[in-house]
């Protein structure tokens, strides 16, 4: 009797170890993911007025498709984003559609703050999170059976989040609303709706066991290919063509903002996945935060304010903090986690993809008979490639005329490269970034 | 006798992405917002 009870307890406890290790991974890449995706503002802030933020945001994305193509090459190789898509070829069309929603959010945005200013428009659509949740538990069975120490934890934690948010936005808002607020409003609403959607296909992707690097190199072509016809719609071919060429001696910096972006994006994917995105996404949403460390410190953007905006930032940071610990400490039960794996399955069933391909994706691990990744030399191709835009890029930028604090910039460098470093190695021992 | 089998399951793959809710909440969602946007303009 004892005999067999104990491989199988021996089996069960190393399960569960195994289930912590990655909820541990899942939480510590939606950290490191809201680091980067909140430097991605600074390469940005080099860049002076006087280019339409359309012509802006199509150059970033530029930055963050050549990205989305080199890491992954870069990481693991295309073989292996060609073998997830053998076995799971309709997600393609979810990662398509994901990035299509995200560009339409980020248009949005851009009408937003136009009209009702960052500080109201921030934290309406900051409410992606709260909508992040609610298909999370809808569609894919999470924070079921989860009790509700673990639903205050992560409804509370993302609720303090949007309070802190709003409060940092209303601190680093420079100037007032310009009116037509009734369509600033639903544009920033707009905006969080569809950011808050996009999460579907994301989660989608990750219970079926799709490699986030697999997904983002599909996503960006629903990115560029949606932004480049809102560009084109916009402002017609040929005045955007004379703007980016006008805006050569920028391209690089934003490029390199859209290449920052792309890191912290792909550790929002790893917390998506090991985490879900009821608690991956308000985690990485602390981007708000990293992005204001820059603005205040390196870039001196609060200098001279009165004492009760630097109130309002340090009071939203703390509720910042606050409410990513509460997140951070609601992690999946066992039983909440059973019923992931029962959403995986149905996932699995209805699309025909093999139950052990699932199930060992879900556990960060190769499922049996899979080749190991490997790179060719298209792969050192293509890195190299996207490097020689970069590089042609940077020979054309111009170093803005602007002061600049670099102490606290080497510090913040520093702290990224720390949490990169961190994160990629915890990603590489326990998942060899499967 | 591989070609009709690959029909079969890639007809049957478009009709399950057809009749699943996960598709048609992303996609109604992406027309809101582009149409949202057109009133915007």
């Amino acid at each position: 009797m004892t005999s067999a009870a104990q491989p199988l307890d021996s089996a069960a406890m190393e399960r569960a170890s195994r289930s912590k290790t990655l909820q541990l991974l899942g939480i510590l890449s939606g950290f490191t993911a809201g680091a980067w995706l909140g430097a991605a503002e600074a390469p940005t802030k080099l860049v002076s007025t006087g280019i339409s933020p359309m012509a802006i945001s199509l150059i970033m994305v530029i930055g963050v498709f050549l990205a989305r193509w080199s890491l992954p090459a870069l990481i693991l190789g295309t073989s292996s984003i060609r073998a997830d898509v053998r076995r799971a070829p309709h997600l393609i069309i979810w990662a398509i559609l994901a990035g299509c929603l995200w560009a339409v959010a980020n248009t949005l945005t851009i009408f937003a703050i136009r009209d009702i200013g960052l500080s109201i428009a921030f934290p309406l659509w900051n409410s992606n999170s709260l909508l992040g949740i609610f298909w999370g538990f809808l569609f894919f069975n999470e924070l079921r059976q989860a009790g509700w120490r673990r639903w205050t934890g992560v409804l509370g934690g993302a609720l303090v989040m949007c309070v802190g948010a709003t409060l940092l936005a209303i601190a680093s808002s420079a100037q007032g609303p310009a009116g037509h607020s009734f369509r600033g409003v639903w544009a920033a609403l707009g905006a969080g709706v569809l950011w808050g959607t996009m999460y579907i296909p994301y989660r989608k992707a990750y219970l079926t066991g799709m490699n986030p690097l697999s997904f983002v190199t599909f996503f960006t072509f629903g990115e560029l290919g949606m932004m480049s016809a809102l560009a084109i719609g916009y402002t017609g071919f040929a005045p955007l063509w004379k703007e980016l060429l006008a805006a050569r001696s920028v391209v690089f910096w934003l490029m390199l903002g859209g290449f920052i972006w792309v890191i912290g994006d792909l550790f929002q994917q790893y917390a998506a996945k090991y985490v879900g995105i009821s608690r991956g996404i308000p985690l990485s949403n602390s981007n708000q935060f990293w992005g204001l460390l820059w603005g205040i410190l390196v870039f001196g953007e609060l200098h001279g304010r009165s004492s009760s905006t630097y109130a309002q930032v340090v009071g939203g940071s703390l509720l910042m903090m606050l409410g990513v610990g509460a997140v951070a400490f609601s992690s999946a039960s066992g039983e909440e986690q059973t019923r992931w794996k029962e959403a995986a399955q149905r996932e699995g069933r209805r699309y025909g993809v093999a139950a052990d391909y699932v199930e060992a994706r879900m556990d960060g691990r190769q499922a049996a008979g899979e080749l190991a990744p490997s790179r060719s030399v298209w792969d050192w191709l293509l890195v190299a490639a996207a490097s020689a835009v970069f590089v042609v890029f940077a020979t054309m930028a111009r170093v803005p005329q602007m002061s600049l604090h670099w102490g606290p910039a080497a510090l913040l460098v520093a702290a990224l490269l720390v949490l990169l470093f961190i994160c990629t190695l915890a990603l590489w021992r326990t998942t060899r970034f499967h | 006798m591989e070609s009709i089998g690959n029909k079969k399951a890639s007809a049957s793959r478009l009709s399950n992405v057809l009749t699943d809710v996960h598709f048609w909440v992303p996609v109604v969602v992406l027309l809101a917002g582009l149409l949202l946007l057109s009133f915007m303009r």
